[in-house]
């Protein structure tokens, strides 16, 4: 009970532990922000991989495969997949406002790509946003003309019954743009696309209704080069915001059918060699690959190995044998996740190092707090205190104080990583420092999350490590002869 | 009254037999009790008196179970109080022995009241604090009134003058209930008046029946005491 006294006691009097509550505090603080704003990032990543991967994908190479419509019919009747989608994927080199930059071209059914993927969520433009653009460059009303003003007026009229997510969605412009298909390029794909410091990009830079040409490159069947390459004009519809920058500056999309019909790849009649007249026959048009929604909470490996089985059946019934990957949204992309979990591991065991010092500050700490505490560990021995019993107390000490850092470090970690985009404004607003610039980090936002079982590791390693920074000085005071310690002054 | 190191005529209840204690300070050994031999009878008050640095307080340590003689033995009640099993050491300066220093030495984290009562729990551990913690406070508290502390109980050692810090130091020895009460210089570090009103105390303590070894090297102080015992140069003056 003594021991109880002591602890509570030497926890309220003394600056001491106050220091290395701190000490406990800070790290364990430390360590949540880096792992919570790590693990935001790596979940931002997966979010954005997943959505461009769908669950589980069907992956062939350039030259595609055929037959993909009955493949699809069966892949929908599985009992977990939800939904697919065809994909044709091909490079190009895009031209927009007399720029040339290569960039992957992914042919889509919007319809099939917004079931398995949400689509339409990535679509960045929506009529609100250019209005929102315009009037934020506009002067103020009263210095406008009449004539200006029943301009500015038309315009908003006009851009308020736009709908660039449903012309996104069709693939297809208003009419009264011209007779193109529609094609959505990644945000950052025009030349003049840049962001703002919010890490914003202003519509007036889009591409939106401006024309975008590709130079294709068909293949033939055996993936050589076909002769000379294809052009195609689109008109941009609305531009797409992924997550990740690689993908939203290098990738367009546009309409599946038109995509096959510029590469060669869609469906046609089959021909006689020899003759060169219709057989009667149609040949399959080819695509890529198939995207896969599986149900919610399947378990996306036994999808992909039922999906793998019934594409294996299916082919060699057909007895086609092209070169077919099935895989799931993580294998897709494990490297590149991988990457960034493995920096995630590697800075939480960085900044578990760093915090190595806490351990070494509550040791100085703790052996300042023996060495005043000298006289009394005599006094309780003459009382009758054990050396395990002086031990304990410093060791309940630690212990004491690793449970008092950690809540507190739990709280302040919590409280930043909460509040950690508030926190920056702030800082920006008044010293003019920004530790996370929008226009450098493609997330507008610093992502954070906190992980229950993370937090919980943290704060029981926090306590662990008060408690062994405190063991050598306990055990110190354990070993204090009585009478010496009763005649330190 | 006599100044003998041993009473012929009961049996002790603390002895020292032929006790030899030797510090190293640097280089060199100093020997100081070479071959003390000394008890106290039950309810006896005795003095141990001697010059700085003739070993009184080592003996006091001796007796106390806190420091270990190189040879020679201690008995209380004719038991050797060295080599028992572990933890009896620490029973026996908990409840057989109440130690008072010169210098107080209370906790000054602690109230008064708390200092007395740290000493009672520490033999009782946590889960044996709940059925005497009553007790002991009621103990406690009966102990500080009866030494004039009655309105200081919530006050801590630095709010208490010096007599006053001796008269808890009193009650924090007193509150289990030792057989042998060991005082090192009582009245070394109060001023003379207080001084004589530990004496005081002291003196009713004995009344009641309580054995006193009192460390002093104040004749006057030891005057006090049934017995005097002098010390020079680690061995009983003849």
């Amino acid at each position: 009970m003594y021991k109880l006294l002591l602890i509570f006691k030497y926890l309220r009097r003394k600056l001491a532990p106050l220091f290395a509550a701190l000490a406990v505090t800070l790290c364990t603080a430390m360590v949540i922000i880096v792992i919570s704003v790590m693990g935001g990032f790596l979940e931002m990543m997966k979010g954005a991989a997943k959505r461009l991967t769908g669950d589980v994908i069907i992956r062939a190479d350039l030259t595609g495969f055929p037959d993909y419509k009955p493949m699809i019919e069966g892949l929908r009747k599985l009992p977990d997949v939800e939904a697919a989608t065809p994909l044709l994927r091909s490079f190009a080199l895009a031209k927009m406002a007399e720029r040339v930059s290569p960039v992957e071209v992914l042919g889509i059914e919007p319809a099939g790509l917004e079931a398995v993927t949400g689509f339409r969520d990535t679509l960045h433009w929506s009529a609100k946003d250019v209005l929102d653009d315009l009037q934020s460059r506009m002067p103020p009303m009263d210095t406008l003309s009449a004539a200006q003003k029943a301009r500015y007026e038309a315009a908003v009229k006009r851009i308020g019954e736009a709908d660039f997510r449903e012309y996104a969605m069709k693939l297809k412009p208003p009419s009264h743009w011209g007779d193109l298909p529609g094609a959505v390029p990644g945000i950052a794909v025009p030349p003049g696309a840049r962001r703002d410091s919010k890490g914003n990009y202003s519509f007036n830079n889009s591409s939106v209704s401006t024309k975008i040409t590709l130079t294709l490159m068909p293949l033939t069947r055996r993936g050589d080069v076909r002769g000379e390459p294809e052009y195609a004009d689109f008109f941009v519809v609305n531009e797409f915001k992924s997550g990740l920058y690689d993908i939203d500056a290098n990738r367009v999309y546009v309409p599946l059918e038109v995509l096959q019909a510029k590469l060669h790849m869609e469906a046609h009649a089959e021909r006689d060699p020899e003759t060169d007249k219709p057989t009667g026959k149609t040949i399959s048009g080819r695509v890529t690959e198939v995207m896969i929604r599986a149900k919610p909470g399947a378990d996306l490996h036994a999808v992909r190995e039922s999906v793998e089985k019934y594409v294996q059946e299916f082919l060699m019934q057909r007895h086609e044998f092209p070169l077919i990957a099935v895989e799931t949204w993580q294998e897709r992309h494990g490297t590149f996740l991988g990457a960034v979990e493995k920096e995630k591991g590697l800075l939480t065991v960085l900044f578990g190092i760093v915090s190595i010092v806490a351990v070494a500050m509550i040791a100085v700490i703790f052996y300042m707090i023996v060495l005043e505490k000298t006289r009394d560990i005599g006094v309780l021995r003459a009382l009758g205190a054990s050396r395990a019993g002086i031990m304990s107390i410093f060791l309940g000490y630690g212990l004491a104080i690793g449970i008092v850092g950690a809540a507190m470090g739990l709280g302040l970690a919590a409280s930043i990583v909460w509040n950690i985009n508030e926190i920056q404004d702030k800082l920006f607003e008044w010293f003019g420092f920004k530790m996370w610039d929008p226009s450098i980090y493609y997330f507008d936002k610093i992502p954070s999350r906190l992980d229950h079982t993370e937090v919980t590791v943290i704060a029981i390693l926090a306590v662990v490590s008060s408690v062994v920074g405190s063991a050598i000085p306990a055990f110190l005071a354990g070993r204090l002869d009585p009478v010496e310690a009763l005649r330190y002054e | 009254m006599t100044d003998s190191p041993t009473p012929s005529n009961a049996k002790p209840q603390l002895a020292a037999r032929g006790v030899h204690k030797t510090y190293r300070m640097g280089d060199a050994d100093l020997h100081v009790l070479r071959g003390v031999d000394m008890s106290v009878r039950a309810g006896e008050w005795l003095a141990v008196l001697g010059a700085s640095g003739s070993g009184k307080s080592t003996l006091l340590h001796l007796l106390g179970g806190l420091d270990r003689p190189e040879k020679g033995d201690v008995e209380f009640e004719g038991q050797p109080v060295f080599g028992k099993p572990w933890g009896e050491l620490e029973r026996y300066r908990s409840l057989r022995v109440g130690f008072v220093f010169q210098f107080y030495h209370l906790l000054p984290e602690l109230s008064a009241l708390e200092n007395v009562l740290i000493s009672a729990m520490v033999p009782s551990g946590v889960f044996g604090w709940g059925k005497v913690k009553k007790d002991a406070r009621e103990r406690a508290t009966a102990l500080l009134q009866r030494l004039g502390l009655g309105e200081r109980f919530k006050h801590r050692p630095t709010r208490l003058s010096g007599g006053e810090r001796q008269r808890v130091a009193i009650a924090r020895a007193l509150i289990n209930r030792p057989a042998v009460l060991l005082a090192d210089e009582p009245t070394g570090n109060p001023d003379a008046e207080t001084g004589r009103q530990i004496i005081d105390v002291f003196r009713e303590l004995h009344r009641g029946g309580q054995t006193i070894v009192m460390v002093t090297h104040d004749r006057t102080v030891a005057a006090a005491a049934d017995r005097r015992l002098v010390l020079e140069a680690g061995r009983v003056k003849e």
